[in-house]
C-alpha cells in the first residue's frame, strides 16, 4: 500500500471546526508475535528507499533501586561495546583477560567500599595497587579490541541518526538506514541482545559520571528537577533521575549490570519496528530468523513501591548560580488511568500555543514564562508547572499568578472554543507525526510498551477527544490541592569570585585579547 | 561547471575501495547488503516544480499526497548579516512582531484564535542572512492558511505592546545568559573570534532598548518585497489549485527595488591565546578552535572528511574514541569545521570534563589535532568516513519537504547548480594526501583560541602551555 494511512469517512471533514476525529484515520500496522515473545511492527513508506528502526526494552529507571539508580542508562551505553563477534579480533583471548579484570574489580569495589568510613581499615594504597593492576590487564585486552565497530558499521552503511536513548519507563535504540540494509540490522542488533560483551566497564562509568556533570549538575532547571521528583517522589522510583545519583554511578559493580541484562534483555521483553520502504512480510522473515533464534527468558516481575497519598506541602530550596525559578509538582496517576486525558486537555488548555491561558495571562503580562505539562508514565507521577521570572519580576509573584489560573479551573468551566482547538490541534498534531518514519516508530513502540498495544495511541486520542469541562472541573479540583504540590525553588547564590581580570561586559566591541 | 546536464544519477551504495574487516561480526555484516537501491538526485522540472510569479516571487512544489497536510516555508533575504552593529537587536525583533504583532487588517488576537481553531501554525524565525516564515495546515484549509500567511507577510502591524514584550523578553534571556556553561562557552568563542562581526556579535540591552516601531517598519520595507522571496510547498494540494491561490494572495503584492547591503568580511586575524571564564561549577567547559573556510572554498569536501576523522564521526573519530571512550574523561568529546557559510567558518574542538582533568583532555585533543597534520590517515579510516557520507546522501533528500528545502536553498544561496550532483564525486575523489594536505593547510595548531568556562583553581594544571592565560570574568550584564 502506497498510501502510509487511509482516510476514511473523508465526507465528515468539511467544515473548518469540524475535528479531524481519530476514529477517522486508520494506521496500517503489521504486526507479528514471534516465538519466543518478541514483538514486531510493521508500517509501510514507500516515498523513498530509506527505513526507521526502533527497538524498545520495557526497562527504565523505575525498574532500579537503591545502589544501582542509573543502571538502565549504563546498560544503554554498553550495548555498544561490542559482542562475542563484533568489537574483537579475538574474543577468546579476551575472555581470561576479562575474568581477571572482573575479580580485580571485586577487590577494588571491596575496597572502596572499606574506604567509605574511617572506621573499616580500607587502604588508599590497596585501592591504587588494584587500579594500577587492572589498568595493566585492560591494556592487555585492549589489544583485541575494536573499537566501536557496531556503530562504525552504522555509519559506513548509511546509518542515519543512530542513537539510544534512556527513560525513567523504557529504554530504545534507533537508526534510519536504506532500505537494502534490512538483514545487516536485524543481524546486528539480535546478536547485541544475545552476545554482548561488557568490554571497557570501568572507563565507561566515568564518562557516565561526566555525562551527569554535564547534564544534571551544571544544568540549573536539571539540578531543580532532580530536587523536584526527589521532594514529591518519596517512595516511588520517580525519586531518582535517569541518570542516577552520583555515588551509585562511582560504584557500580559488573556483576549487577550483568544480572540487569539478563533479566531485562531479551525477545519477550523487547519490540523492534521498523516504518519506510520495507514490505512486512520481509521483515517479519527477516526477524524470526535472527532475533527468532534468541530463547525466551521469563517475563522480569515489575516492583513498584508507590508513594502513599502526600499530606501537607512540601518545599524545597536549591541554592545555585543562576537566576531564581521554580516548579511545581502535583501527583498524577499513571497511562490508563481516566483521568490522565482530562489533566493532558487541561494542561493543554492551560500552555499549548497563543491562545493558552499562561501564554494570554502570563507571558503576554511580562511576569514569565511558565509551561504546565502532564506525565504519561508507567506508574503515576507528577504533573509539572515550570516557572521562569521576566524582568524584576519575583519567582513568588509568577507563583502567585500560575496558581491563580490554576484556581480558576477548580470553579470556572472552561469554555467550549477551549475544548475544541484543543481537540483540533490534537488531531493536527496526531496527522503531522505520521509524516516522519522515525517519529511513527518512536509513538508505536513507546504505545506497545506502555500500554501493551500500539492502537492505545489512537484509543488515547478519543479519551482526549471525549473530555468535558466537567471532566476538568472535577481533576482540578482533585489533584490541585495545596496537600497534593511540592514546590521547588532556585534561589541565586554567590559563587566565590576570583579578583581580576576584563569582565563581560565591557560595552560593545570589548574583545579580551585583542 | 562541468555536468551541468546530467539527468539521472544512479547512486550505487558503496564506495570504490573497502578494507578488509577484522572482526567475525563486520565480516558477516559486509555480506548481508541488500540488492542495489536506485535513486537520483532530485531535479527541478521533474520531481519538484520552479515557477515565478509576475511579481517576482520564486515558488518550489512537490505535492505529497500521503497525508491530508499542507505545508509552506517562505524564505527572505534579510537578517543579522546586513545590519551594523548597534542595529543588532532588530531584524530578531523584527521577525518576533511580525509574527506577535499580527496585521492591519487582522488583530493578532483573531489570527491566532482561527489558526488554532484549525490546528494550524505560523512561525516566523530570523536567520543570519534570511529569515524564515512556515505555514503548516490540513489540506483542507489550504485557501484560509495562505491568506492567512499572505496577510501577515505583507502587512504587518508591528505594535507597540507586542515590540515591548519582545524587548522584554530578549532582556530575560540577557539576564540569564550566564546560567548555563555551554551557552557561556559558545557565546564568548564566537565573539573572541568574530569579534563585532554580524557572526560574533553579543547582544547587549543598550542596542534593544532604544528600538521604536518605526525601526521594524523600516528594516520590513528595506526587505520585504515578493522579488526577494522564494516559497517552498508541499503536501496534498492540487497543482492549478495552488497557483490560482498563490496569484490570488501574493499577484497583487508590488514588486521593487532591494539592495541588499554588502556584509563586512571576516577579520581572519588569529587570537591565540588560552581565556579562562569563571564560573563555580565541578567540570570545565572546553572549546578551542580558529577562523577556517568558506564555502566557495574547492578543498571543503576533504576538510569535511578530515573533520569527520578528527573528531566529527562520532564515536568512531579520534578525539571521541581517545577522550571519551579510552579515557574515560568526558561524556562529549569532538570537534567540527563549518564549511558551509558565505564567509569563513570556524573549526573547533570542544569537550567537557571534570574541573581535576581539563589539562589532560585539552592535551589529548591538542595532540590528535597535531597528529592528523603530520602523518597520513590510514585507508580503513578514509574509506569507512567516505561511505559513511555517500551512504548518509540519501538522508538529505528523504521527504518532499527536504527536497524543496535544498533545491529551493540552492537557489536563494547563488550556489552552483549542479552542487548536489557533484557532490558524491567530490567525496568519491577525496586520497590519503588530501587529507594530510588539507589538515597541514586548513588546521593551525599555532592559532588556536582556547576557551575554557570553569573554576581554574581546580585544574590540575595551569594551561599557559597552550598559551598566555587571560581571564574573562562573568559580570552581571546591564539590563536597567
Amino acid at each position: 500500500m502506497r498510501r502510509l494511512i487511509c482516510l476514511l469517512a473523508v465526507g465528515l471533514l468539511i467544515t473548518a471546526q469540524a475535528a479531524l476525529a481519530a476514529g477517522e484515520i486508520q494506521l496500517d500496522v503489521k504486526e507479528k508475535t514471534l516465538s519466543n515473545g518478541m514483538r514486531i511492527l510493521v508500517v509501510e513508506n514507500h516515498i523513498a528507499p530509506v527505513m526507521s528502526t526502533y527497538i524498545r526494552f520495557k526497562v527504565g529507571a523505575v525498574d532500579e533501586h537503591n545502589g544501582i539508580t542509573g543502571i538502565s542508562h549504563f546498560l544503554e551505553h554498553m550495548l555498544f561495546k561490542g559482542t562475542r563477534i563484533f568489537g574483537t579480533s579475538n574474543y577468546e583471548a579476551e575472555v581470561p583477560l576479562m575474568k581477571k579484570i572482573d575479580s580485580l574489580g571485586v577487590l577494588l569495589e571491596a575496597e572502596k567500599a572499606k574506604l567509605r568510613s574511617p572506621l573499616r581499615g580500607g587502604s588508599e594504597e590497596r585501592a591504587k595497587a588494584l587500579r594500577e593492576e587492572i589498568a595493566a590487564v585492560q591494556a592487555e585486552q585492549a589489544k583485541y579490541i575494536i573499537k566501536d565497530e557496531l556503530w562504525e558499521t552504522y555509519l559506513k552503511n548509511g546509518g542515519n541518526g543512530l542513537n539510544a536513548s534512556t527513560g525513567n519507563d523504557g529504554t530504545q535504540y534507533f537508526l534510519s538506514l536504506p532500505s537494502n540494509r534490512l538483514e545487516l540490522w536485524a543481524f546486528m542488533e539480535s546478536d547485541r541482545m544475545a552476545n554482548l560483551v561488557f568490554r571497557e566497564f570501568y572507563s565507561e562509568r566515568d564518562v557516565i559520571r561526566e555525562e551527569r556533570r554535564l547534564t544534571t549538575e551544571n544544568q540549573p532547571m536539571r539540578t531543580l528537577s532532580e530536587a523536584l521528583n526527589a521532594t514529591a517522589c518519596w517512595a516511588s522510583p520517580y525519586h531518582w533521575s535517569v541518570v542516577g545519583w552520583a555515588s551509585d554511578i562511582e560504584n557500580y559493580r559488573l556483576a549487577d549490570m550483568q544480572e540487569y541484562f539478563h533479566t531485562y534483555y531479551h525477545p519477550s521483553n523487547a519490540i523492534a519496528v521498523v516504518v519506510g520502504d520495507v514490505k512486512p512480510e520481509e521483515v517479519f522473515a527477516v526477524c524470526e530468523k535472527y532475533f527468532g533464534a534468541i530463547p525466551a527468558r521469563p517475563t522480569p516481575r515489575q516492583v513498584f513501591t508507590e508513594d502513599a497519598p502526600q499530606k501537607g506541602e512540601r518545599r524545597v530550596e536549591v541554592e545555585y548560580d543562576a537566576k531564581p525559578s521554580a516548579l511545581i509538582g502535583w501527583h498524577m496517576p499513571g497511562i490508563g488511568h481516566p483521568d490522565v486525558a482530562a489533566l493532558d486537555v487541561l494542561s493543554d488548555i492551560l500552555s499549548k500555543g497563543r491562545t493558552s491561558r499562561l501564554y494570554k495571562n502570563i507571558m503576554e503580562k511580562k511576569l514569565g514564562r511558565v509551561s504546565a505539562g502532564i506525565s504519561m508514565s508507567r506508574y503515576p507521577e507528577l504533573f509539572t508547572c515550570n516557572i521562569t521570572p521576566m524582568g524584576q519580576h519575583s519567582v513568588d509573584e509568577v507563583m502567585e499568578a500560575t496558581l491563580a489560573e490554576i484556581d480558576r479551573l477548580k470553579t470556572e468551566p472552561v469554555q467550549a472554543w477551549e475544548i475544541d482547538k484543543v481537540r483540533t490541534q490534537a488531531d493536527a498534531d496526531f496527522v503531522r507525526s505520521l509524516s516522519s518514519n522515525i517519529g511513527l516508530a518512536f509513538q508505536l513502540g513507546n504505545m506497545e510498551a506502555m500500554a501493551g498495544n500500539w492502537h492505545y495511541l489512537i484509543d488515547y486520542r478519543d479519551e482526549y477527544k471525549k473530555v468535558t469541562p466537567e471532566d476538568i472541573l472535577r481533576v482540578a479540583n482533585q489533584y490541585f490541592t495545596k496537600s497534593n504540590r511540592t514546590i521547588a525553588t532556585l534561589v541565586s547564590a554567590d559563587g566565590a569570585k576570583p579578583a581580576g581580570g576584563p569582565g563581560r561586559p565591557g560595552g560593545p566591541g570589548d574583545r579580551p585579547g585583542k | 561547471m562541468k555536468k551541468l546536464c546530467i539527468t539521472i544519477l544512479v547512486v550505487a551504495l558503496t564506495a570504490a575501495a573497502v578494507a578488509a574487516p577484522v572482526s567475525k561480526g563486520s565480516q558477516i555484516a559486509a555480506g548481508l547488503k541488500g540488492p542495489e537501491i536506485k535513486w537520483s538526485i532530485p531535479e527541478v522540472g521533474k520531481d519538484v516544480q520552479r515557477e515565478v510569479l509576475d511579481n517576482g516571487i520564486i515558488v518550489y512544489s512537490m505535492p505529497d499526497h500521503r497525508l491530508p497536510l499542507f505545508s509552506v516555508s517562505a524564505m527572505i533575504h534579510c537578517g543579522d548579516a546586513y545590519v551594523p552593529l548597534e542595529k543588532m537587536a532588530i531584524p530578531g525583533l523584527a521577525a518576533t512582531v511580525m509574527r506577535s504583532g499580527g496585521s492591519t487588517t487582522m488583530p493578532v488576537d483573531s489570527l491566532n484564535a482561527i489558526l488554532e481553531s484549525i490546528g494550524g501554525m505560523i512561525e516566523i524565525r530570523p536567520g543570519y542572512d534570511n529569515a524564515r516564515a512556515s505555514l503548516d495546515v490540513m489540506a483542507k484549509d489550504i485557501d484560509l492558511g495562505l491568506r492567512l500567511m499572505a496577510d501577515l507577510l505583507r502587512n504587518p502591524a508591528f505594535p507597540d505592546d507586542k515590540l515591548d514584550l519582545a524587548k522584554e523578553q530578549i532582556r530575560t534571556d540577557i539576564r540569564r545568559r550566564n546560567d548555563n556553561p555551554g551557552g557561556i562557552t559558545g557565546r564568548e568563542f564566537n565573539h573572541l573570534l568574530y569579534g563585532d562581526h554580524p557572526s560574533g556579535r553579543v547582544i547587549e540591552w543598550s542596542f534593544v532598548k532604544p528600538i521604536t516601531r518605526i525601526d521594524l517598519a523600516a528594516y520590513y520595507d528595506a526587505f520585504f518585497a515578493p522579488n526577494n522571496l522564494m516559497l517552498g510547498i508541499t503536501g496534498d494540494f492540487d497543482p492549478a489549485q495552488l497557483k490560482t491561490l498563490l496569484n490570488k494572495y501574493f499577484g497583487d503584492w508590488k514588486k521593487k527595488e532591494i539592495v541588499l547591503p554588502e556584509i563586512p568580511k571576516v577579520d581572519n586575524t588569529p587570537r591565540p591565546g588560552v581565556y579562562e571564564v569563571f564560573k563555580d561549577i565541578n567540570q570545565a567547559n572546553i572549546r578551542f578552535g580558529h577562523l577556517g573556510i568558506d564555502r566557495d572554498n574547492p578543498d571543503r569536501y576533504a576538510v569535511g572528511v578530515m573533520n569527520y576523522i578528527l573528531g566529527g564521526g562520532s564515536f568512531t573519530s579520534r578525539i571521541t574514541s581517545k577522550v571519551r571512550s579510552d579515557e574515560g574523561l568526558a561524556y562529549h568529546a569532538g570537534s567540527s569545521y563549518f564549511t558551509d557559510g558565505r564567509d569563513l567558518g570556524t573549526f573547533n574542538a570542544d569537550c567537557q570534563t571534570k574541573s581535576s582533568t581539563a589539562y589532560k583532555a585539552v592535551r589529548l585533543m591538542v595532540d590528535e589535532v597535531n597528529r592528523i597534520r603530520t602523518e597520513p590517515v590510514s585507508d580503513e579510516e578514509l574509506n569507512d568516513a567516505k561511505d559513511s557520507y555517500i551512504n548518509r546522501y540519501i538522508f538529505n533528500f528523504a521527504t518532499p519537504a527536504q527536497i524543496v528545502g535544498q533545491l529551493m536553498s540552492l537557489e536563494f544561496d547563488n550556489r552552483p547548480p549542479d552542487l548536489l550532483h557533484q557532490y558524491l564525486d567530490n567525496i568519491r575523489k577525496i586520497t590519503k594526501e588530501d587529507i594530510l594536505r588539507v589538515a597541514k593547510t586548513y588546521l593551525k595548531p599555532e592559532n588556536l583560541s582556547f576557551v575554557i568556562v570553569g573554576n581554574p583553581a581546580g585544574f590540575e594544571k595551569p594551561m599557559d602551555e597552550f598559551g598566555k592565560v587571560t581571564t574573562i570574568q562573568l559580570t552581571e550584564p546591564v539590563t536597567e
